[in-house]
């Protein structure tokens, strides 16, 4: 059953290894030229939060220099999705082509055609997202010296979401498709769902996930800020007036007029919190998989004749 | 009936939403037999087979497959049976090799060299994709795959409905060849008679989900006569014997009966009459109704 499985999942597998090695194709030779770039640069002692204007002015160039690239890169995060959801074709071709009957009619129980069809999707979307994940991560290193890891962009693309972000899509075109049995149209409405449930979770969810920390200082920004995600940053007696711009004294232009902006206030996700917000976005993600996927094998099993 | 049953339902019914696909439906099927499954579209023909194989779960009723439940016995009852679904699906992207690998993969009783050899028969390129052959090519491969797992029961649900003439005979022909030195018990559901005759030995109409006609064609077309008379009432013959068809014109009466023993009646000239017109007779038959009525759409959810 193994062979068979991995016979009818051939295409979507290569379609994938040929989108990972697109993703390499770009990012080798650029993330080659951004390491050298670092260290002709000597970034390396730039990554205090109390830089002089010789790091700014080094740190401004390297980012002007790969900005567009850097951009270009924060739209891999709907890779996860595009993966997860053509690793579930093969599974809903399956339904809407009827061939199910002519493998359930075989010596092998519909439990055991179940197990193998989906668990070799699966395993192809958790080492696809292992190895986006591994190839950004390197690609990112230096972007993740200066700036941290919480930054939009680098958040999805590095650590264990993005495996969950997979799991997820494909578990969502699994559901559709198990139910509706049209692989074009669950394909196309589980990628508007992940992405709309990504949004959901980007923009509101994730600040929720564990609970930010809160900074007042004056002046220059402390330690504890550095590779910090800030959430909101006001003025402490102006609890209303979200500055913009860099933490701290680097904001005082967008201060409201005639106030004292003296002592500064951030709500900000440390550094620290990045495994624990990390672990638990993925674990929810990886839940609403293992309930989709699990809903397509009930549904399968049950009401498919 | 004396020979042990291969098939033996009990009261099945099969109900998708509110909607009865199958209902009540009592009928056994002899070991060793080619039985044809006749009937109009709708009369439930797909899904009585589907619980045969275990691809449905009766909603109603029992049912045996060689002395096992399809279902909860699928491990064991699957490598025993065979079945070729409506329009014969295969996997349009394999080669026919791979479709070969495939069925064995899947099969622990399997006979390559028979596969090969039928596909060989049939001047068939094993590396051919399976997109890329004819209707009647993609039955004879599926019925390849369905004969090489060597099955105690091979199910056809409409195999040649979507085939031109001579595939139609090419694919029976194949059939009747598989059957002739083995055990093999064969049900082909099928709503033409035609060209099972030639094939089957045992037949069975199912209307409205009964089986009403059921037994071996040899018996079953000696029993039934055609009777041509002056016009008159069928109430006389109908105290003997049982009318399945009558039809009036001006002078002349014509009754399909079937007969229970001699047809003594010296006004009543008897015919032979041959399969289809009796099978047409008891699917037509509608209390009250002259005319033969089309059945409704089969309801098999896709």
């Amino acid at each position: 059953m193994t062979w068979v499985a991995w016979r009818l999942q051939r295409t979507e597998t290569l379609i994938t290894l040929g989108i990972l090695a697109l993703l390499a194709a770009l990012l080798v030779p650029t993330g080659i030229n951004m390491a050298n770039a670092y260290h002709h640069l000597g970034l390396s002692s730039c990554t205090g939060i109390e830089q002089g204007s010789a790091c700014g002015q080094k740190i401004g160039d390297f980012q002007m220099r790969f900005e567009s690239l850097t951009h270009l890169t924060d739209w891999f995060t709907l890779v996860p999705g595009v993966i997860g959801v053509l690793l579930a074709a093969p599974f809903i071709f399956d339904l809407e082509h009827g061939t199910y009957r002519l493998a359930w009619t075989q010596s092998i129980t519909r439990r055991r055609w179940l197990a193998s069809k989906l668990s070799l999707p699966i395993a192809a979307a958790v080492v696809a997202a292992g190895v986006m994940i591994l190839l950004i991560t390197w690609w990112r290193t230096p972007d993740i010296r200066l700036d941290g890891r919480l930054g939009n962009g680098t958040y999805d693309a590095v650590g264990t979401v993005a495996i969950g972000y997979t799991l997820f899509a494909l578990g969502l075109a699994l559901a559709l498709g198990a139910v509706w049995r049209r692989a074009a149209a669950s394909i196309t409405v589980a990628f508007v769902g992940y992405f709309a449930v990504r949004i959901f979770v980007d923009t509101y969810l994730r600040d929720h996930l564990v609970a930010p920390l809160k900074a007042t200082f004056k002046g220059n920004p402390p330690a504890r800020l550095n590779h910090a995600e800030i959430l909101s940053q006001t003025v402490l007696g102006h609890p209303h007036v979200h500055l913009q711009g860099p933490v701290g004294a680097g904001s005082q232009i967008a201060a409201p007029k005639g106030a004292t902006p003296t002592v500064f206030q951030a709500v900000y996700q440390p550094a620290s919190h990045f495994w624990p917000l990390q672990l638990t976005e993925t674990g929810l993600f990886v839940g609403l998989a293992v309930l989709l996927i699990a809903f397509a094998a009930w549904w399968t099993h049950e009401r498919t004749v | 009936m004396s020979e042990q049953a291969a098939v033996r339902t009990d009261g099945l019914g099969k109900r998708y939403g509110s909607t009865w696909a199958l209902r009540d439906c009592t009928l056994e099927i002899p070991a060793g037999s080619v039985t044809a499954l006749v009937g109009p579209n709708g009369a439930g023909k797909t899904t009585l087979l589907h619980l045969l194989i275990g691809l449905g779960k009766p909603s109603a009723g029992r049912v045996e497959v060689l002395g096992l439940s399809p279902r909860r016995d699928a491990a064991v009852l699957l490598p025993r049976l065979s079945f070729v679904a409506q329009d014969h699906p295969l996997y349009r992207g394999l080669s026919i090799a791979d479709t070969l690998k495939l069925a064995r993969k899947l099969n622990p009783s399997w006979d390559e060299e028979r596969a090969q050899a039928r596909i060989e028969r049939l001047g068939l390129d094993p590396h051919r994709k399976v997109s890329k052959l004819s209707g009647g090519q993609q039955a004879q491969v599926a019925l390849t795959l369905a004969l090489s797992k060597e099955p105690e029961l091979l199910l056809l649900d409409e195999p040649v409905a979507s085939l031109d003439p001579l595939a139609r005979r090419e694919f029976l022909g194949a059939v009747l060849e598989a059957v002739a030195d083995t055990q093999m018990t064969v049900v082909i559901s099928s709503h033409i008679v035609s060209e099972l005759e030639r094939v089957c030995d045992h037949l069975i109409t199912l209307v409205d989900s009964r089986a009403q006609l059921a037994g071996s064609i040899a018996e079953i077309v000696a029993s039934h006569r055609l009777l041509t008379g002056p016009r008159s009432d069928a109430a006389s013959v109908a105290r003997v014997h049982q009318v399945i068809r009558e039809s009036h014109t001006e002078r002349q009466t014509t009754l399909l009966v079937r007969a229970n023993g001699h047809v003594y009646d010296s006004c009543w000239e008897q015919h032979e009459v041959d399969l289809e017109e009796i099978v047409l007779a008891y699917l037509g038959y509608r209390p009250g109704a002259n005319r033969w009525e089309a059945g409704a759409e089969e309801v098999v959810p896709v």
